[in-house]
Order: C-alpha cells, then sequence, then structure tokens
C-alpha cells in the first residue's frame, strides 16, 4: 500500500493491475489513452500483454478472447470506441464472458468536443446493446474511487461472469487526487468459479444451483462452447421459446438481484436532509459542493453521489431517500439518468437539474436552479 | 455409442446431422480439417487440448458446432480477433478460424488485413462459396463479375477480391488455395497451415447448391459441384501472379506462399520480455 | 480545514509542475486530502497554465477541482493575474512574481511580491526555475507541506539532470 498523487485515468490503471489485469486490448481515443500507455509500459512487467488492436471492435473482441483464455481483461474507450463495441458486449453478455470496459465519457454527440467532459452516455452504457439486458455500470468521481471502483469492476465481472463498464468522464480522468493505491495482494480479489466436475461432464451454462455458471477456459481439456445463438446449458443452439426464457431470466437475474450487493453511494449532510441532490460521476463533486452552500444559506440540502448506476436497486434509493421531500437529480445532460430514478420515486417530487457544461457545472449554478423549485 | 465413423472423436456426434443444406461443400471442408487434426494429433505435432477454434457468423462459421474441441461461435467476422485474444494469453493453443467470404474478406476485412500483417499465429480457413449463404444468396466480395445473385439481379458489377493477392502482399507465412473439389489437396494444405507459426491462410472453394447453384443455373449439388470442378486449375508451386480467381478464366488452386518468418506471438513475447529485463 | 490553492501563468513558465510537484507533496507527506486539476493551452507557449488545488483533512472537504475562491495563489505573470484575480478571496495569501507583474490590484490580500524570475536567472542561470524559487517561497510562508516532502517529489519527478538546480532554487528562500 502506498500513497500516489494521480489522475482519474492512472488510478483506472493502477485499479485495473490491482485486480489481476493480463490483457489490455485498445484503439487509441481521447480521452482515455493514457490509460493504454501507463500500461503499455506497466503490465508486461507484471507478465501481462498490452496490444494495440486495428480498431474497438477487434480490441473487445479480443478481450473477450482473452478472458476466454482465462486472462483478466480490459479495455478503454469513450462514445465513438463504445458505439462501435456494443455489438460484441452483447455477445459477451449472452456467453456471459467477464470483461470489464472502461467508458470515459467525453461530449458528444459524435465528435463533439473531443478532450472536454459530459454525461451524455450514462443510458448507452447499459441500454446501448442490442438483447435487453441489463451489465453493470460503476461510476467513480474522483481518482481514489476510479482506483476502487476499477478493483471493484473487475470483481464484479468475474463473479457474476458479465461485462461491467466503468463509467468514468473526460473530467475524471484528468483530475488528480490523491489515492491510496494498493497493490496486487492488497485487495480482495474475486476470480470466477472453475467446474467441479470432469471435462465430460462439463456443461458451460449449467448454473447449478445458482445463477452462475462455473467456467472452464480454453486449453483445459473442457471443450468448452462459447455460443451467440441462443442456447441450452450445454452450450447447443436451441432456438425455442423455453430455452430462450430460461436463458433471458437467468441472464437478467443474475445481475439485477445482485442489486443490493452491487448498491454502493457516498452520502453528505443527510442529517434531516429535505432536499436531496443526487448526481454521479464528476458532477456529483459540483452537488457536493451545491449542498454545502444550499445549507450554509438555511436549507435542509444534502448531496447523494450514486456510484452503482445500474443494476438499479430501487428499494435502496427508496429507502435511501425516504421522507425527503424533494430530489434533484443533476446531471451533465439533457436530464437522462433522472428518467431513471422518476419511476423509482413515484412518491416524491424529483426534478432533472441537466445543466451542460463543457466543464463541471458550476456548484452556484446547480444552486441557482435548485432553488428556483424550493 | 457405436463408433460409425473414425472422425467421430472428434466430432459432437449428439449435434448431428449439420445444419448445412443436402449437398453443401461445406461438410466436406468439415471432413478434410478433422482429418488434418487428426494427423497431427496422432503423430503428436499438436495435442488435442490446444486445438481451439473460432468463426463468425455464416454457414461457414457454424463448422464451429461439430468439432469437439474448445470452440467459439461468436460475431459475424470478429472471430480473428477473438481468437488471436485466446492466442496471446495462451500461446500453446493452436487457433483456427473458419468463416465464409462475407465474415473474413467484408465484414472482417480490416481484421484479416491486420492479423496478416501482423503474421498472427492463426491458421484462418476461409470457406468461398462465392455469395452470403445464410442471409440467403446475396453479393459476396468474391462473387465473380456479372453473376447474379439476389443483390445483383442484373449481375454483379463489383469486381471480385483475389484475397491469396492480399494475404500475400501483406506478409503471411503460408497462403494457398484449396477447393472441395479437389480433397486430398485440400487437407493436405490444412495439414501444412497446422503446422505453420505466423498466419496461415487458406482459401477453400466451396459449394453453395442451395442459392449460389440455383441463381446461376446449377440446380443439383452434383451439377455445381462438377462446374466448379472444371472452373478449378490445379498448379503446383503456382506464383502469387498465377493466382487467377476467375469465372471465365478459371480458379488457380495450389500453395502460393510457403515461408518461415517469426509469427506475431513469438515477437510479442520477445518484446514483452524486454519489460522484465529479458532478452534486449 | 479546508484550502484552495489557485496557481496560474503563462505557458513556459513551469507552472504545471510547480502544481503537481506541490500537489503530490500534499498527497504524500501530509495527512490531507486532496484533488486538483490542470489547464493548459494548446501551445506550450504563451498561453495560459493554471493548477487548482482543492486540499482538506477530511475527505468529502476536498470536495471540488476548480478554485471557487483561492485561499494561496502563486500567480507568474500579469495576464494571468488580470484574469484570474476574481478567483483569489479576501485575505488570500498570494505571490506574485514581480518580473512579470507590473500592476497589482487593491485587494485585502497578503501580497509576497518578488522577483522570482529574475532571481532564478541571477542565482541559478536559468530562468526554468523561477516556479520552484515560487514555491520554496510559499511553503515557507504558508507551511502547508514540509520542506523535505517537497524535495523528496521533486527528486521523484524532474529529470535527474535538473533535480539539483531544482532543489537549490526552492530552497532559495527557505533558507534567508
Ligand atoms: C453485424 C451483422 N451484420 C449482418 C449479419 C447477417 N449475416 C449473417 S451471416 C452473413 C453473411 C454470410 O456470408 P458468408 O460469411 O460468406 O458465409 P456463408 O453463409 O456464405 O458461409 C450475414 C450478412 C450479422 N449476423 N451480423
Ligand atoms: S445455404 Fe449454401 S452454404 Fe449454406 S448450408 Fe446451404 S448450401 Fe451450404
Amino acid at each position: 500500500m502506498r500513497v500516489d498523487y494521480v489522475t482519474g485515468n492512472t488510478a483506472i490503471a493502477l485499479g485495473s493491475i490491482a485486480a489481476g489485469l493480463r490483457f489490455y486490448a485498445g484503439y487509441p481515443i481521447t480521452p482515455t489513452s493514457d490509460i493504454f500507455e501507463f500500461l503499455a509500459r506497466e503490465l508486461p512487467k507484471r507478465g501481462g500483454y498490452v496490444v494495440q488492436f486495428e480498431d474497438e471492435i477487434a480490441s473487445i473482441n479480443a478481450a473477450i478472447g482473452a478472458s476466454w483464455a482465462c486472462a483478466k481483461s480490459m479495455t478503454a474507450t469513450s462514445g465513438p470506441g463504445f458505439s462501435l463495441m456494443v455489438e460484441a458486449l452483447s455477445l459477451a453478455v449472452i456467453t456471459e464472458t467477464p470483461v470489464v470496459v472502461v467508458y470515459v465519457m467525453r461530449t458528444g454527440p459524435s465528435t463533439g468536443v473531443p478532450t472536454r467532459s459530459g454525461q451524455y452516455d450514462v443510458l448507452q452504457a447499459t441500454y446501448g446493446f442490442h438483447g435487453g439486458l441489463v451489465v453493470p455500470v460503476l461510476a467513480p468521481a474522483t481518482p481514489q474511487e476510479a482506483f476502487d471502483l476499477t478493483v471493484r469492476a473487475f470483481n464484479v465481472s468475474e463473479k457474476l461472469r458479465t461485462p461491467v463498464v466503468l463509467l468514468s468522464d473526460a473530467t475524471i480522468a484528468h483530475t488528480y487526487g490523491r489515492v491510496v493505491v494498493r497493490e496486487p495482494g492488497e485487495v480482495e480479489v474475486v476470480e470466477r468459479a472453475k467446474p467441479s466436475v470432469p471435462p465430460e461432464k462439463y456443461r458451460p451454462y449449467d448454473p447449478g444451483e445458482g445463477l452462475v455458471p462455473p467456467m472452464a477456459c480454453f486449453g483445459e481439456g473442457y471443450n468448452v462452447l462459447v455460443e451467440s445463438l441462443t442456447h441450452d446449458e450445454r452450450g447447443y443452439y436451441a432456438p425455442r421459446s423455453d430455452v430462450q426464457r430460461r436463458l433471458m431470466w437467468r441472464l437478467y437475474r443474475k445481475i439485477v438481484e445482485s442489486a443490493p450487493e452491487l448498491f454502493d453511494y457516498g452520502a453528505a449532510y443527510l442529517d434531516g436532509c429535505d432536499v436531496a441532490l443526487v448526481s454521479y460521476g464528476s458532477t456529483s463533486l459540483s452537488t457536493l459542493v451545491a449542498a454545502k452552500i444550499l445549507r450554509s444559506e438555511g436549507y435542509r440540502a444534502c448531496s447523494i453521489r450514486l456510484r452503482t448506476l445500474f443494476p438499479v436497486y430501487e428499494e435502496g434509493i427508496r429507502r435511501l431517500l425516504n421522507g425527503v421531500g424533494k430530489v434533484f437529480v443533476v446531471e451533465n445532460n439533457v436530464g437522462l439518468y433522472y428518467r431513471e430514478l422518476r419511476g423509482v420515486l413515484r412518491g416524491s417530487e424529483v426534478v432533472s437539474v441537466p445543466i451542460i457544461d463543457l466543464d463541471l457545472p458550476q456548484p452556484r449554478e446547480v444552486v441557482e436552479v435548485v432553488k428556483q423549485w424550493l | 455409442m457405436a463408433v460409425a465413423h473414425p472422425l467421430d472423436r472428434y466430432l459432437r456426434t449428439d449435434r448431428l446431422p449439420t445444419m448445412w443444406c443436402p449437398g453443401c461443400g461445406l461438410g466436406i471442408l468439415l471432413g478434410c480439417i478433422l482429418r488434418a487434426l487428426d494427423r497431427r494429433i496422432r503423430e503428436g505435432s499438436l495435442r488435442r487440448e490446444n486445438v481451439g477454434f473460432a468463426g463468425g457468423i455464416g454457414c461457414s462459421a457454424r463448422m464451429t458446432l461439430y468439432p469437439y474441441f474448445d470452440s467459439a461461435h461468436v460475431i459475424h467476422g470478429r472471430a480473428i480477433p477473438f481468437a488471436l485474444g485466446v492466442k496471446i494469453v495462451k500461446p500453446e493453443m493452436k487457433m483456427i478460424v473458419v468463416g465464409g467470404d462475407g465474415d473474413i474478406a467484408a465484414i472482417g476485412g480490416n481484421h484479416i488485413l491486420h492479423a496478416i500483417r501482423r503474421n498472427a499465429d492463426l491458421v484462418v480457413i476461409m470457406a468461398n462459396n462465392m455469395i452470403y449463404g445464410m442471409t440467403g444468396g446475396q453479393q459476396a466480395p468474391t462473387t465473380p463479375r456479372g453473376l447474379y445473385t439476389t443483390t445483383t439481379p442484373y449481375g454483379n458489377p463489383e469486381r471480385e477480391i483475389n484475397i491469396v493477392k492480399l494475404a500475400a502482399a501483406l506478409g503471411a507465412n503460408y497462403v494457398a488455395r484449396g477447393s472441395v473439389t479437389h480433397t486430398p489437396l485440400l487437407e493436405q494444405m490444412i495439414y501444412k497451415a497446422l503446422g505453420k507459426r505466423g498466419l496461415a491462410f487458406v482459401e477453400v472453394l466451396s459449394t453453395c447448391p442451395e442459392l449460389f447453384g440455383r441463381h446461376i443455373g446449377f440446380r443439383s449439388p452434383v451439377d455445381l459441384y462438377s462446374e466448379l470442378r472444371k472452373r478449378v486449375v490445379v498448379k503446383t508451386r503456382p506464383s502469387v501472379e498465377e493466382s487467377d480467381y476467375s469465372w471465365e478464366r478459371g480458379f488457380v488452386i495450389g500453395e502460393f506462399v510457403d515461408r518461415d518468418e517469426p509469427g506475431f506471438i513469438e515477437v510479442l513475447q520477445e518484446y514483452t520480455s524486454r519489460a522484465r529485463g529479458g532478452a534486449g | 480545514m479546508r484550502i484552495e490553492v489557485l496557481i496560474a501563468g503563462r505557458g513556459g513558465q513551469g507552472i504545471l509542475l510547480l502544481g503537481h510537484i506541490l500537489g503530490r507533496a500534499v498527497a504524500k507527506y501530509t495527512n490531507l486530502y486532496i484533488l486538483g486539476s490542470e489547464i493548459y493551452a494548446a501551445e506550450t507557449r504563451g498561453g495560459d497554465s493554471r493548477v487548482d488545488l482543492v486540499i482538506a483533512d477530511r475527505e468529502e472537504e476536498a470536495d471540488f477541482i476548480k478554485v471557487m475562491g483561492a485561499d494561496i495563489a502563486i500567480v507568474m505573470h500579469q495576464l494571468q493575474l488580470d484574469a484570474y484575480s476574481h478567483l483569489i478571496k479576501d485575505g488570500a495569501v498570494v505571490f506574485l512574481d514581480r518580473s512579470n507583474v507590473t500592476s497589482v490590484p487593491q485587494r485585502k490580500w497578503r501580497v509576497f511580491l518578488e522577483p522570482y524570475t529574475d532571481i532564478a536567472e541571477r542565482e541559478f542561470g536559468t530562468p526554468r526555475v523561477a516556479n520552484m524559487v515560487a514555491l520554496g517561497h510559499l511553503v515557507r510562508q504558508t507551511s502547508l507541506v514540509p520542506p523535505e516532502g517537497v524535495e523528496e517529489v521533486i527528486r521523484e519527478t524532474v529529470p535527474k539532470d535538473w533535480v539539483d538546480v531544482n532543489i537549490r532554487a526552492f530552497r532559495y528562500f527557505l533558507s534567508r
């Protein structure tokens, strides 16, 4: 363990190393390239591989392949690249492949302002690919959180055999902060469950009693099947409604039923809170300050920073905001995650505070907008 | 279960019969691949648990459903990066990519290009039935100019790809074109490809009687097969310049390139070991 | 306790390095929490360079990455002083490079006006260490970080051939 002073991007790279990353595949894109460059220097020293591929499509597919060869793998990109990756993420969902995708949001749509920040892609991170299932999305706001949540992202992806999106943004990417860096062996690391039956008996998509099947890898003699088609427990294509139902509900349940365990947030100024400013990612820094300002002006404001955006833990959020009169969802986009929360918090008054800014929304601006509703 | 066929031990026999149409050339190709593998495994130059298949989407790519090895049936065009991901972290694997001409030369075109440029240690077998089979007989980059497909009802206006030239130009270690009409030669090519380091590319002319044959007037599988056989020109050690790919002049098959330059994995490992204070 | 620090100047004045060394020293050699951000113009010479640091003894107080009212500032050029003085609050401790600052606004600041660039040139033969001269001044006057910590960070951060002169420049104000 050591204390360092690094950017959000470097913290992600360090976190991935602590979690046991062995394969990084990438295609350069602002503002993620320094994750790539850092790992290109550091990962080979630890026996891992870093390869630049011909595009993001190749990168994510190679990461999925490496994961099937038992290596923890990761790629990082921003909007344009993530858009190219979504087809393969859908593959990772149905094949239940652990893989971590770091999504550093920048200003869009399209090429937008490549170096600057925004939170426009928060829904794409989980809804962006076909198949209608949810992947866990974790959102750090500081370099320390970037480190911690990267480790978590790997653990969740291994445990649930799912792709996990670590959703950062251009602001966090280049924000420096004090980070407690842990080395491999100093953090709790989860490894995917391995089959306990001999190869003849192994069924690659048989979850047994639970919801997550043990995973054998290429080269272990298990004759694994990676199957993008709807498949039964053996991995055999089965275009039948009963199989589709079983598969869909299991894939859905294994993520959604983990919501309580995945739920993570930070809260400040909670006591007596009657005005909750809910936010995530870099904007939650603005919100934290805004809540402090509101408190100083006599409002009973609090700030809540969601670190797990998906799956949405509805009960947890309801409990957290129980009794709060007004909930303001502050985000640097046209008001996207608000739609998720509006449905969850039907009892309270939920107000969208969309503030579009190439940098962090100014806390003062947040305060002004909120006050219009108080 | 009685062993009905010597290759059954390499097949997921419970999945047979295959999904392919009666008379499809792909079954012949699968037979050649398994026989070549059998030779390698029996002579001890390949370990069975180190053989892995990867295919994208298409009738050809579905070949990955049947062999009783580690196998991945992924998404259209992306089997090459998947296989390379496996290979990089498990260099002991012999990864065989099987796909159609659409899978590998069209949507996967960027990946094959760069896999060859890297001389990536993969065996890539591109089944070329001159159309898109799975989706119903549309034009492929390999469709000879002038022929009819469902998306070129007035004849294909496009120039066809000669992928042998591409693979040779970008530096694959092994480049061959075989045909399901000439199985001993095809099996030999695949056998050889399995023994290469670097990228070994085998283009395989195959027949799709169901869609290609019907559109160009060869309704029965045997007619199409005989037609292809007529148009195939076998050459021993032809040069790349001789690699004609033409409905009129014929399709030259043979081994065009056979060299032995270090593959990507070897070089990557060497460079990576520098980080650990190793060689270099 | 919560302190905002603003460091600003023109590109080429070593502003980012100054900010980075200070930030790193706070992170590693104090018990304080810190967040920081940088702005630099596309061109390496001429445009704005700026580092914002938010330092606090409790993690949730290190809550922002932009200065809203700086408690401590180093400004190395008149242009940035004009541009950013509204970000420096009354009562702040402000270090200005007299070599490049000609007019100081009438504010309730505690101003230290010293010719950092001239000192660097005269004493160390290069204007490039003016940033370290100023940093030494800040450290001496504010006791925000232990000087040994800063020196340690200079050793980790600066190219080998430059460590010595940077440390000597850093010590200029500390040793008087
Ligand atoms: C991204 C994407 N686009 C389109 C398709 C539809 N599709 C499936 S197979 C195929 C082409 C098949 O042709 P080929 O690769 O030549 O294989 P064949 O079936 O002829 O063996 C297409 C276009 C798809 N699965 N995915
Ligand atoms: S459509 Fe053509 S290629 Fe596909 S299985 Fe039938 S005959 Fe074979």
